[in-house]
C-alpha cells in the first residue's frame, strides 16, 4: 500500500515537473542549447505569481503574471548573453545560462531576502479514496498543470504557429525555405518556453514555500526528466518528469530520502549511456 | 614644545613614594588586562556590542570595589567581524600587543576555531559562546570554556522533554547535517531508558514535498514527533503533516520554528500546539538582572548572558589563583562554582569570599557554569514554549 501511496505521490509531483520540463525542453528544441537558467526563471516565476497573489489576483491571473514575467526575462537574457554566444556552440551559451541563473536568484534574493515565503492558501486536510491519501489542494494544482499541458499541446498541433516551431525544430533550414522566420521562431521559443518554467515555479510553490533557491531545487530532476524522455521532445519531457517523480519518490522507501539527488543523475547515466537520444528520441512533437 | 625636566632626586622620591602609596593606587599603573572578541559587524553584530558591554558593566562593578588582587582591571574590546582572518589579526593584538590574559566572547564556530591555537599557544584563556561540538575537542590544553551548551547536552535534554510528553513511540524527521548521526545516537540512548521506542528518517532538505516520508513516518505511528529542520523545510514538514492528519504532538528546535515560521504556514491549525525548545539564560536569578541593569537591555540574548559569566568566572579564576595569567585562569576557572562554596551572582562578591579565604559557587545569568574536563558546560536552562492560537507562550523554563 506504502508503494501504491507512493506511486500516487509521485504522480503529483511529476505532473507539477512536467510543466517546466515542457519550457526547457521545447527551448532546446528550437534553440539547440540547454538553457540552464531556468533555475532562476522558475524562481522569479514563483515570486512574480506570489506578487500578483498577494496583490488580489485570482489563480489564472497570478500564473499569467508568473508566466509573463519569467518569459520576458527569459527571452531578454536570451537575446542579451545566450544567444549572441551560439555562434560559438552549444557549450558556452549553456555556461552563459548558468551563470543568468544565478545573476536572477540574487536578484530575487536581493528584492525579497532569503527567508522563505508562502502562498496564502488555505491549508486542508487530505482526502482518503480507498486507501490512498490525496491532498485536494494538490489535486488542484496537478489539474492546472494538465490544463496547461493540453494548451501546449494544443498549441503545437493545430496552430500556424505551433505547427511552424515544430518545423523548424525539425528542420530549421528546409523550415526557413519554406518561409519561416527563425529568428521569430527562436524568440516565440524562448518566451513561451521561460513562460512555462515560470508557472512551474510558481505551482512548485503553490504548495509549499518559495525562496531564491525554489528553482535550483528542481533544476537537476528537471534536467533529467527532459534528458530522459529525450531532449527537445515535448512529450518526453511529460513522460520523463512522471517517471522522475514516481522514482524518486520510490527512492525514499528503498534507499532513503537523502539520496534523492542521486536518482536524477543515475537516470541521466543510465539514458546517456543506453539511449542518448532518450526515451522518446528527440522530435519535437 | 615644553620640556619637563626631572631630576634624579625628584625621580627617586616619586618612586619611592609609589612602593609605599597603598596598593590601590599603585594599581593604576599596572592593571590587568582581559579582552572581549565579539563580532561587531558582521552576521554576528547584532549579539556584539551588547556582549562588550555586559563584559564592560562588570569590569566597572570590580574597580569600584578595588578591582582584584589590588589592581584595576583594563577591559579590551576588539572586533572580529564574524570573520575568521580579521579575528585573527584582532587575536594577534590582543595577545602580542596588549598582552591580556583572557580573550572573551568569541561568537561564531569558524572564529572560535581560527582564535584558540593561537590562544592556547601563548597560554591566552579563550571563553566562547560557540556552539559546535568540535570546538572543545581541539587539542586547547584546558586554555578553553564554552558557555553554549554542545548539541549532545542540547539533544539529551529534548530527549528528556519527549519523555516528559508522556512519549511511547517517538519519531525524528532530520536533513543530513553534521549533527544529524549524533542526534540520533543521543536519543537512542536516551529515549529508551524511558520507555520510549525511537525511529528516524534523513530527508532531504531540497525537496518541495515530504508526502512519502511523512507516511513512512506515520506507519510507525509515532505519539511524538521531532521535527529537526531549519525553517524552508519545516514549513513543507508542517504543512505535509498536517494534511496527513497527523495527531501526536509535534516538537522542533526554536532556531527553525521560530515567529517566521508561523507567519509564512499562515494558518494557525497547522501549527497548534507545536513545542519548540531552546537554550535559554536563567531568567530570574540574581545574574540575569544584573545583566539586565549592566546592559540596559530589558530582554538580554543568551551570549550577552554568557559573556558576563566569562567575565565574571575569569575575574574570580585570577583572585583563587593569585596571579593575572592565562595559566593561572586555567587552572582556577572551575574553582569559582565549588558547590558547598558560597553562592554568588558577581564577581565583586565573589572577590570578596575569595580574599577572605572562602569558596564561591558562582550561579551565572546563562546558568550554573560548571564545566567538564574538556571545558563543556554540564547544564544550563532550556526554554520550552508551545504554539497557540499562532502565538509562542511559555511552558516552562528548566
Amino acid at each position: 500500500m506504502i508503494i501504491l501511496q507512493a506511486l500516487v505521490n509521485g504522480i503529483v509531483s511529476g505532473t507539477l515537473l512536467a510543466v517546466p520540463a515542457i519550457g526547457f525542453t521545447a527551448m532546446f528544441a528550437v534553440l539547440r542549447f540547454p538553457n540552464f537558467s531556468v533555475s532562476g526563471v522558475a524562481t522569479l516565476g514563483a515570486f512574480a505569481g506570489y506578487l500578483a497573489y498577494g496583490a488580489g489576483l485570482q489563480m489564472a491571473g497570478s500564473l499569467a503574471a508568473a508566466f509573463a514575467v519569467a518569459g520576458v526575462a527569459g527571452l531578454a537574457f536570451d537575446k542579451v548573453a545566450h544567444l549572441p554566444l551560439i555562434k560559438q556552440g552549444a557549450l558556452p551559451a549553456a555556461i552563459a545560462s548558468i551563470a543568468t541563473g544565478l545573476i536572477l536568484e540574487n536578484f530575487v534574493r536581493l528584492g525579497f531576502g532569503n527567508e522563505p515565503r508562502g502562498y496564502d492558501r488555505p491549508i486542508a486536510r487530505d482526502v482518503f479514496i480507498g486507501e490512498i491519501r490525496v491532498s485536494p489542494q494538490q489535486l488542484e494544482t496537478m489539474g492546472l498543470a494538465l490544463l496547461l499541458m493540453l494548451l501546449v499541446f494544443a498549441a503545437l498541433a493545430f496552430t500556424r504557429i505551433g505547427k511552424a516551431m515544430r518545423a523548424s525544430a525539425d528542420n530549421p533550414e528546409l523550415a526557413a525555405l519554406k518561409g519561416i522566420r527563425p529568428e521569430r521562431i527562436a524568440t516565440l521559443a524562448s518566451f513561451v518556453g521561460m513562460g512555462l518554467v515560470g508557472v512551474g515555479g510558481m505551482l512548485l510553490g503553490l504548495d509549499s514555500s518559495i525562496d531564491p533557491l525554489t528553482g535550483t531545487r528542481i533544476l537537476l530532476s528537471l534536467f533529467a526528466a527532459a534528458v530522459l524522455g529525450g531532449l527537445g521532445s515535448v512529450p518526453g519531457a511529460v513522460l520523463g518528469a512522471f517517471l522522475i517523480g514516481m522514482a524518486e519518490e520510490l527512492s525514499v522507501l528503498v534507499v532513503g530520502s537523502q539520496y534523492r539527488a542521486a536518482v536524477g543523475f543515475i537516470a541521466i547515466l543510465l539514458v546517456l549511456t543506453l539511449r542518448p537520444r532518450g526515451l522518446l528520441g528527440e522530435r519535437a512533437y | 614644545m615644553t620640556t619637563i625636566r626631572i631630576g634624579r632626586r625628584a625621580a627617586l622620591a616619586a618612586g619611592v613614594a609609589a612602593l609605599a602609596s597603598p596598593a590601590v593606587v599603585r594599581a593604576q599603573a599596572d592593571p590587568i588586562k582581559l579582552a572581549t572578541l565579539t563580532p561587531l559587524t558582521g552576521a554576528g553584530g547584532p549579539y556584539g556590542p551588547v556582549m562588550a558591554k555586559a563584559a564592560a558593566s562588570v569590569v566597572e562593578e570590580v574597580n569600584k570595589a578595588g578591582g582584584v588582587l589590588g589592581r584595576r582591571i583594563v577591559l579590551v574590546s576588539e572586533d572580529d567581524q564574524t570573520n575568521p582572518e580579521a579575528a585573527v589579526r584582532a587575536a594577534r593584538k590582543l595577545i602580542d600587543v596588549d598582552k591580556v590574559a583572557a580573550i572573551m566572547g568569541t561568537w561564531a564556530s569558524s572564529v572560535t576555531t581560527a582564535v584558540a591555537p593561537l590562544c592556547w599557544e601563548s597560554k591566552t584563556f579563550l571563553c566562547t559562546v560557540s556552539g559546535a561540538d568540535s570546538i572543545t575537542l581541539l587539542p586547547h590544553q584546558g586554555f578553553l570554556i564554552r558557555t553554549q551548551p554542545n548539541s549532545k547536552l542540547q539533544v539529551t535534554r529534548v530527549g528528556e522533554f519527549i519523555l516528559s510528553l508522556g512519549a511511547k513511540k517517538a519519531f525524528t524527521m532530520i536533513p543530513q547535517t553534521p549533527f544529524t548521526q549524533s542526534t540520533f545516537d543521543v536519543l537512542n540512548q536516551v529515549l529508551p531508558k524511558g520507555g520510549c521506542t525511537h525511529q528516524s528518517l534523513i530527508y532531504d532538505d531540497k525537496k518541495t514535498t515530504y508526502r512519502t516520508e511523512v507516511d513512512q513516518a506515520l506507519r510507525t505511528s509515532p505519539d511524538v514527533l521531532l521535527a529537526n529542520g531549519y525553517t524552508p523545510d519545516t514549513v513543507v514538514l508542517l504543512k505535509d503533516l498536517y494534511r496527513a492528519g497527523f495527531k501526536g504532538k509535534i516538537l522542533g528546535f526554536a532556531y527553525s520554528i521560530n515567529q517566521k515560521l508561523v507567519d509564512q504556514v499562515g494558518q494557525p491549525e497547522v501549527v497548534e500546539g507545536v513545542y519548540t525548545f531552546a537554550p535559554s539564560p536563567a531568567e530570574g536569578s540574581g545574574a540575569f538582572e544584573k545583566v539586565k541593569a549592566g546592559t540596559g537591555s530589558a530582554n538580554p540574548d543568551p551570549y550577552t548572558c554568557q559573556v558576563y559569566d566569562h567575565t565574571n568566572l575569569v575575574l574570580m579564576a585570577i583572585a583563587n589563583g593569585k596571579a593575572a595569567t592565562g595559566e593561572a585562569i586555567k587552572d582556577n576557572i572551575r574553582k569559582a562554582t565549588v558547590s558547598g562554596g558560597k553562592v554568588v551572582d558577581n564577581a565583586v562578591d565573589g572577590i570578596k569570599e575569595i580574599m577572605a579565604g572562602g569558596k564561591v559557587d558562582y550561579a551565572g545569568a546563562s546558568g550554573p557554569c560548571d564545566f567538564d574536563e574538556k571545558g563543556d558546560i554540564l547544564d544550563c536552562k532550556f526554554r520550552y514554549e508551545q504554539i497557540k492560537a499562532g502565538k509562542f507562550t511559555l511552558v516552562k523554563i528548566a
